[in-house]
């Protein structure tokens, strides 16, 4: 437990001091935010044109989409600001410098973790609370409660993706292309009603890629909309509870793979 | 003048293809793209027949089309110019005798040509994933979009050369790339879009890189409307080449060659 207690602390020590590093370079950091709002801004207009004709989305109006939209991108910002680190492993296994960082007395993927800041989340991040306030339904305490719990098990179930696909990096595998296709489905697809893909596209992102649990499940959720979805309203509501559960597998892959992992040796 | 062009045209054409496990990552994205365009523009239109003059069966042709096109158009030349400006052989491009505009529009033509030639195969996955149909006009088809590409082209020029003014340009190429998609209504054809925003994109020239083509081609755009699209592309080719002109005095005074 102490150990778990430290580490901890030395986590958020390490990601303060990242911070401040990402701080030194103060436009190029207001820049990439920018960039970010930008550009999730892009992807909401689609939604907000298209509404404007037509006032529903297989029984989502524009405000529910919001709602959703918002929920979807502070989860993947929740998930994205302390990994996005992990991006780099590839090179960092190809160059030899993982073996720096198994030598030192710290888990590796908190290291790895605290190497540098996703800056540019930092615009997803605002972009999703903006729309997950404005858009939200009336809260209860009881709302509130289940919209947190479900950011955080819709932050862990993309999270647990990435880290299991990356542990693969370990291994000298390129996963590159992979990830890119991967997170791609999960920002294209991850904001609409899943009911919109038809049968096979909606099962597939509910039951093997779980797109459907980081947003729109809870979403349906808090909206009241729990009928409408194609798993049952029980497991609608223990959904967060997915995210917790990948998350332990996920670690346990980078685990397994961390004890495969052979230095290039330069 | 022409042979050197050629050349760099060809150099455009191999760099693609270097990159080619791009353009297939690319095309993935390409195909999920039309993919959620289908399923979202379908279940919005639910049992109506028709929405702002355009049937779900147009509607989804030019979705499909306008996106090739953004695919096909994809400007290389900001990159190019920013790596070659950062490392300094910019230079090389300078003391060429055809010029520096020509061979970057040289190096793009070549690029398209091949990013065509490597999207063949996924032509008719994104036709059956998405949808088409026969096109209405041809000939005004390939007209509005052989002009919309030269437009496309000048633009790419006119960003590119924010590079001899300032040394990181990727967020500005960006904010680029997304304005221009949008504007060209390569989600959402312009006629959907609500009134100010209407206005707005009408005035702008992104439309001709992706909606005045699609909606020549689906019909949308009809007979003598056509005729004054092609015209007010000539028109803006016209008022791209003096502003490129004009900017381009002044850049090249203000190359810094790094480097040595």
């Amino acid at each position: 437990m102490a150990e778990i207690l430290r580490t901890f602390r030395l986590y958020w020590r390490l990601q303060r001091a990242t911070a401040r590093g990402a701080m030194q370079y103060r436009l190029n950091a207001v820049i990439s935010v920018l960039t970010g709002v930008v550009y999730q801004g892009a992807g909401f207009a689609f939604v907000w044109v298209v509404m404007s004709t037509f006032p529903s989305m297989d029984g989502w109006t524009l405000e529910e989409i919001a709602f959703l939209y918002g929920l979807r991108l502070t989860a993947h910002a929740m998930s994205m600001m302390p990994l996005s680190a992990l991006i780099g492993l590839g090179w960092m296994v190809r160059e030899g410098e993982l073996d720096r960082v198994l030598l030192r007395p710290l888990n590796p993927l908190v290291q790895l973790m605290t190497k540098r800041m996703g800056v540019g989340q930092i615009g997803d991040l605002l972009t999703g609370v903006v729309l997950l306030v404005v858009a939200a339904p009336s809260w209860t305490p009881g709302k509130v409660a289940f919209c947190l719990l479900a950011l955080v098990g819709g932050a862990l179930v993309e999270a647990s993706v990435f880290v299991a696909m990356s542990s693969l990096s370990l291994r000298m595998m390129d996963t590159f292309a992979i990830r890119v296709f991967v997170d791609d489905v999960f920002s294209r697809f991850g904001s609409y009603p899943m009911s919109v893909f038809g049968g096979v596209a909606q099962w597939v992102l509910t039951f093997v890629l779980p797109v459907a649990f980081v947003a729109y499940i809870p979403a349906g959720v808090l909206l009241d909309k729990t009928g409408s979805l194609n798993v049952p309203p029980a497991v609608a509501y223990l959904g967060p509870l997915l995210g917790v559960a990948m998350f332990a597998v996920a670690y346990r892959i980078w685990q397994s793979q961390l004890k495969h992992y052979h230095s290039v040796g330069s | 003048m022409i042979r050197p062009l050629a050349g760099t045209a060809r150099i455009g054409l191999r760099f693609q293809f270097a990159y080619r496990s791009d353009v297939i990552m690319s095309a993935v994205a390409l195909i999920a793209q039309v993919f959620l365009l289908r399923m979202v523009w379908t279940s919005v239109y639910g049992e109506r027949q028709e929405a702002q003059g355009m049937t779900l069966e147009a509607l989804l042709a030019y979705l499909t089309l306008a996106n090739l096109q953004a695919f096909a158009i994809n400007p290389i030349i900001p990159r190019i110019a920013h790596f070659r400006i950062r490392t300094g052989t910019v230079f090389f491009d300078l003391i060429h005798p055809a010029g520096y505009l020509p061979q970057m529009a040289a190096f793009q033509t070549g690029h398209t040509a091949a990013g065509l030639l490597l999207m063949t195969p996924a032509i008719p996955v994104v036709l059956l994933v998405g949808s088409i149909t026969v096109p209405a006009q041809p000939f005004g088809y390939v007209a509005t979009l052989v002009l919309g590409y030269a437009i496309a082209v000048m633009i790419a020029l006119l960003i590119a050369m924010i590079g001899f003014w300032m040394m990181e340009t990727g967020a500005i190429s960006l904010l680029y790339r997304l304005t221009s998609q949008f504007f060209a209504g390569t989600m959402v054809p312009l006629s959907f879009f609500p009134g100010w925003l209407k206005t707005l994109a009408q005035a702008l020239p992104f439309q001709y890189i992706g909606y005045v083509p699609a909606a020549v081609y689906v019909g949308r755009i009809q007979g003598g409307d056509v005729l004054r699209a092609v015209l007010v592309e000539m028109a803006w080719i016209a008022a791209l080449a003096a502003v490129l002109w004009m900017v381009w005095r002044r850049a090249h005074r203000r190359v810094v060659i790094n480097g040595g």
